[in-house]
C-alpha cells in the first residue's frame, strides 16, 4: 500500500493520518483494512452527566412549570455537552471507523430532539450499529424515543394515524423519493401505530393504540408490525441500491459511479451486513483510484476534527465550540431538518469559505498566516499587521504545538504538503507554496491549513 | 443536477472560469439583470402573537378566551373590528397613509406547532410533509442571481431561507469586518499566484471560485457602502441596527435585491404582556425610522418590507399568563403604491377554530411569496415555489 492510498483511506474511514502510522513498515491492504474494522469491534458509549434528572417525576413537570423550565434550561447545556463529547471522541477513539460511520449514519436517520438523556441514548444507538446488520438498525432507530417524537410516531394511533414516520422512512431512510405508492405509506402507517416511549425513553408498545387489523404492503398482505414493514422493505433491491449510492458518495466520491455502487449493492442485499459492505469499499480497487483522493469536500465536523487530530487545541469556553460549527454551517444534534445537511458543494459559500480559510489561523496561531519568504527572517509587515487584531480575537483557544512538532519530528518541513492535503495542490498555489520560508514547521503547518487544498479529503 | 445546466447559470462560470483576477471578475458583471425593485425580510422568531398585535377589539369571544391577558386599554382602533396593540404607534401613518398591508389568517394546511419545523416550512416554501434543502429566496437566486450580494442577511450565518440548490447570499452583520478577513494578506498571495488553467468545475476549483467571490463581494459591498451619517434617529437595538445597515446599503446603491432581518424573542408562554410590548415597540420604532430613512434618499418607492413570524398563538391564553403555539397568523406588507392597503382581508372567526383551538389558515404563505415574486420582483415563479397558488391582490 503507498504511502498516498494510506493517508486516502484513513481519512474516509477515519478523521487523517498520524503521522507515526506513515513510519512503519508498508503494510499490505488487507492488513490494514484488517486493523481497521479490529479497531471498530469495541463499542464505547458517549457518556454524559445527567444526575440532574434524578428523582425527577414527569408528573410534577406538568403541574409546576417553573420545575419544567429549569429543566429545561439544564437540558440545553447537556446537549451542549453531548455534542462537545461527541466531537472529543471522534478525535480521541481507538474505534476510528465505527465514529466516522456513526458520524455517517447521523446524517442518515436525521433526528433532532433537545431531550439530553433521549438523544444521548440515540446517538449511542446510532454508534452501536453503525457497522452491524442495516435492518436491526432500522427496526431500533424506529424504537428510540428522540424518533417517535421528532417524526410523530407517538401520535401515530389507530384512531388517528400519523403517516410522518413511515413517510421519511422509505423516502429518506430506506428506498428512496417515488419508490412507494401512497397507499404503501397509509398502510406501513398503521402497523406503526402503538409506538410510543416512557419518560425514561425506553420503548412501550401501547397494543390500545395498535391497529391490529390486516394491512397491504406492497403487494404483502398480514398484521403487519413495524418490524414486518422494515424486513418487508429490505425485501426489495431498491433499498440495498439506495443505500449503496449513499456510502458511495459519502465514502468514495460524490459523483455516482454505477457500476461501482451495482457492485456495492450486490453485496449489501446480500446479507445487509454494513460492515460487510465497508469492507467491499476499502478492499476494491477503484476506492484508491486518484480521481477519488481528494475529491470530497469535508464536511465542517470532518474539518474540525482532522484539524484537532493534528494540532491538539483545548476550548477555554465550551460555548466556542458551537459558535464555530455555527459559523461553519453544520451544529451537530441540530440537522435543518430531517433531509439532513445537504453536503458537498452546498457547505461552501461566500461566508464559510472565509470562515474556514481564517480558522486555523484563528484557533492555533493568535489569527496570524505568515507570510514570511523563503530564506526571509523579516516578518515586521505581517506582525504589524496583525497587532491590531491581538486581544480581540474571538475565541480563546489553547492550541498544543509541542505535540504536534513532536508528532512531526521525523517529517521536514516540505514533507508537510503531502500530509497535510489530500489530492493535488492547485499549480499556482503550489508555485507560492515554493516561494514561504520553512524555516518554522508551525508556521507552514498553519499557511497548509490556510489553503482552499486544505478544505479537501 | 446538469452540469451543463449548471455551468450556463452560473454567474460564477460567466464570470470567473475565463477571468483569472478577481477585480477584474467582479468589473465584469453585468447588473442589468437585476432590475431595481428590492425586497426586505422581517422574520419575527418565537411565534408572535397576532391576536395581541392585532386586536379584534369588538369581539367578546376574544376577551373570554384571555381574561387576563386580553388588550383592553391604548389599542389603537383601526376600524370598527380591528387595532393595534399600542406599541405599534409608531405604524400608525403608514397605516393611514395606505403604505401598509395587513394580511390576516396567514398559514398553511396541517400546520406545525414545532418552532423549528414551521419555520422550516416558512423558509424553504415546502408543504408540511416535505422536506426541503433550499429556501425559497436561495432559489430565487439560482435563476436570478450572480452575486452573494445580491441577498444580504444581517447576520453571522445564512438561514435556510437564502441557500439556494446552486447559489447562495452572504451573511454579515458587520461588513467591515467581513472586508478585513477577506483582506488578509496571505489570501491576496494566494490569489496573485492562482492559477485557473486546471480549475474546471470540480470541486477544488469550486472552492477558489467561492473564495474570488467572497473576497470581491466583501471589497464591493465595503466600498459602494457610503459611510454618510445617517440623518435619521434609529432606536438602540440590535433589530434597528440590521435596518440601520440594511437603509445604507439601499440608499448607497448597492446591487441587492433581498435583505433578510429577524427580530427574536417572540416565543411568549408566560407573562407575555411585557415582554411582547418590548418587542413590538422594538419593531414599530424600528421599522418607522427605517422606512422615514428611504423616504429621505427617496428609495421607500423601491423597496418592499415583509415581515412574517412561524406562526401565531392559541387563541386560549395558558395558566401561565401567556400563550401557547398556535397557526395561522397575520403578516404585514409595507411599500408605496400597494395595491389594497390597510385590512387585505378579515380576521377569521374566533370560534370555528381547528382542533388544537388555533386559528384557521385562508390564505396559503406561498401565495404571499408568489405575489411577491411575481407583482414585485416581476418574475416567475417557477422553480421557486413548487405549489399551485393564486396570485393574491395587495401588490
Amino acid at each position: 500500500m503507498t504511502t498516498k492510498e494510506l493517508q486516502h483511506l484513513y481519512w474516509r474511514a477515519g478523521f487523517g493520518i498520524q503521522p507515526k502510522m506513515l513510519n512503519q513498515i508498508p503494510l499490505d491492504r488487507k492488513q490494514v483494512v484488517d486493523a481497521l474494522f479490529e479497531d471498530s469491534k469495541t463499542f464505547t458509549p458517549i457518556e454524559i452527566d445527567l444526575s440532574y434528572l434524578n428523582g425527577i417525576d414527569p408528573k410534577d413537570l406538568k403541574k409546576f412549570p417553573s420545575l419544567a423550565k429549569e429543566l429545561r434550561e439544564k437540558s440545553n447545556i447537556r446537549i451542549l455537552d453531548l455534542g462537545n463529547a461527541w466531537i472529543a471522541q471522534m478525535i480521541h477513539a481507538k474505534e476510528l471507523l465505527r465514529e466516522r460511520m456513526t458520524l455517517f449514519w447521523a446524517n442518515h436517520f436525521v433526528c433532532r430532539d433537545r431531550n439530553p438523556r433521549y438523544m444521548l441514548q440515540y446517538n449511542n444507538t446510532l454508534r452501536y450499529f453503525a457497522l452491524g446488520h442495516f435492518g436491526d438498525f432500522v427496526k431500533a432507530i424506529s424504537k428510540e424515543a428522540s424518533m417517535l417524537k421528532y417524526l410523530n410516531g407517538k401520535q401515530n394511533r389507530k384512531q388517528k394515524p400519523n403517516e410522518n414516520f413511515a413517510r421519511e422512512l422509505m423516502e429518506l431512510f430506506t428506498l428512496g423519493e417515488g419508490r412507494y405508492s401512497e397507499k404503501d405509506i397509509k398502510e406501513s402507517a398503521r402497523a406503526f401505530t402503538g409506538y410510543n416511549h416512557n419518560f425514561e425513553g425506553e420503548f412501550v408498545f401501547r397494543g390500545l393504540q395498535h391497529d391490529h387489523d390486516n394491512k397491504t404492503f406492497f403487494d404483502n398482505i398480514g398484521r403487519f408490525d413495524g418490524d414486518d414493514i422494515i424486513d418487508i422493505i429490505l425485501e426489495n433491491r431498491q433499498c440495498a441500491r439506495y443505500i449503496s449510492d449513499k456510502v458511495y458518495r459519502y465514502f468514495v466520491n460524490p459523483v455516482p459511479n454505477n457500476s461501482h455502487i451495482e457492485a456495492m449493492t450486490e453485496v449489501f442485499y446480500n446479507d445487509y451486513d454494513i460492515e460487510n459492505l465497508m469492507r467491499f469499499v476499502f478492499m476494491s480497487d477503484w476506492f484508491y483510484h486518484e480521481k477519488n483522493r481528494g475529491a470530497k469536500i469535508k464536511s465542517p465536523v470532518e474539518f474540525l476534527v482532522g484539524m484537532a487530530k493534528t494540532v491538539p487545541v483545548t476550548f477555554e469556553r465550551k460555548r466556542d465550540i458551537i459558535v464555530i460549527q455555527r459559523l461553519l454551517g453544520q451544529i451537530l444534534l441540530d440537522p435543518p431538518n430531517v433531509a439532513g445537511w445537504k453536503g458537498d458543494k452546498a457547505w461552501i459559500d461566500a461566508n464559510t469559505i472565509m470562515v474556514r480559510l481564517k480558522l486555523p489561523s484563528l484557533l492555533l496561531n493568535n489569527a496570524m498566516i505568515s507570510l514570511k519568504a523563503y530564506g526571509d527572517f523579516n516578518d515586521r509587515f505581517a506582525a504589524q499587521y496583525f497587532k491590531r487584531s491581538k486581544g480581540k480575537l474571538p475565541f480563546k483557544t489553547l492550541p498544543d504545538w509541542d505535540s504536534f512538532l513532536d508528532d512531526f519530528k521525523t517529517i521536514k518541513t516540505e514533507e508537510l504538503t503531502n500530509i497535510l492535503i489530500q489530492g493535488t495542490v492547485n499549480e499556482g498555489t503550489a508555485d507560492y507554496l515554493k516561494t514561504l520560508s520553512t524555516a518554522s514547521k508551525r508556521d507552514f503547518c498553519v499557511q497548509l491549513m490556510s489553503l482552499p487544498e486544505y478544505q479537501m479529503c | 443536477m446538469d452540469r451543463r445546466k449548471f455551468i450556463k447559470d452560473s454567474a460564477l462560470a460567466s464570470s470567473l472560469l475565463f477571468v483569472p483576477r478577481f477585480v477584474k471578475a467582479f468589473e465584469a458583471v453585468p447588473s442589468s439583470k437585476l432590475g431595481y425593485k428590492r425586497l426586505v425580510i422581517v422574520q419575527l422568531s418565537g411565534g408572535n402573537d397576532g391576536l395581541n398585535t392585532i386586536i379584534p377589539h369588538d369581539n367578546d369571544i376574544y376577551y373570554n378566551a384571555r381574561p387576563r391577558l386580553a388588550i383592553t386599554k391604548d389599542i389603537i382602533k383601526l376600524n370598527d373590528d380591528l387595532g393595534f396593540h399600542p406599541s405599534l404607534a409608531p405604524l400608525r401613518t403608514l397605516f393611514d397613509k395606505g403604505e401598509l398591508s395587513i394580511i390576516n389568517n396567514v398559514g398553511y394546511p396541517n400546520p406545525v406547532r414545532s418552532h423549528f419545523r414551521s419555520m422550516d416550512i416558512w423558509q424553504t416554501a415546502s408543504d408540511s410533509d416535505t422536506y426541503l434543502q433550499s429556501g425559497w429566496l436561495g432559489r430565487y437566486l439560482d435563476t436570478y442571481g450572480n452575486k452573494p450580494y445580491n441577498a444580504i442577511e444581517m447576520d453571522e450565518q445564512l438561514s435556510l431561507a437564502m441557500k439556494g440548490e446552486r447559489f447562495n447570499g452572504i451573511a454579515t452583520n458587520n461588513y467591515k469586518m467581513l472586508y478585513r478577513t477577506a483582506k488578509d494578506p496571505f489570501f491576496g498571495n494566494v490569489l496573485e499566484h492562482y492559477n485557473d488553467q486546471h480549475l474546471s468545475e470540480h470541486n477544488l476549483g469550486y472552492l477558489y471560485q467561492t473564495m474570488i467571490e467572497a473576497k470581491s463581494s466583501a471589497k464591493y459591498i465595503y466600498e459602494t457602502t457610503k459611510v454618510r451619517l445617517s440623518q435619521e434617529d434609529y432606536p438602540q437595538n440590535q433589530f434597528a441596527k440590521q435596518l440601520k445597515n440594511v437603509a445604507q446599503f439601499i440608499n448607497s446603491g448597492l446591487d441587492t435585491k433581498v435583505f433578510y432581518t429577524s427580530l427574536g424573542g417572540f416565543d411568549t408562554h408566560a407573562n407575555q404582556p411585557n415582554v411582547q410590548k418590548r418587542l413590538l415597540s422594538q419593531y414599530a420604532e424600528s421599522i418607522s425610522a427605517f422606512v422615514k430613512d428611504l423616504k429621505r434618499n427617496e428609495t421607500f418607492d423601491n423597496t418592499l418590507i415583509l415581515t412574517f413570524s412561524e406562526f401565531g398563538r392559541r387563541v386560549k391564553q395558558n395558566a401561565a399568563n401567556g400563550t401557547d403555539h398556535g397557526a395561522a397568523n397575520n403578516v404585514f406588507v409595507i411599500g408605496k403604491n400597494l395595491r389594497k392597503a390597510g385590512f387585505y382581508n378579515k380576521l377569521t372567526s374566533l370560534s370555528d377554530l381547528d382542533d388544537n383551538g388555533d386559528l384557521k389558515y385562508e390564505i396559503d404563505f406561498r401565495a404571499v411569496y408568489k405575489t411577491i415574486l411575481r407583482n414585485w420582483m416581476n418574475v416567475s415563479t417557477e422553480g421557486i415555489i413548487n405549489s399551485k397558488q393564486k396570485l393574491l391582490g395587495f401588490v
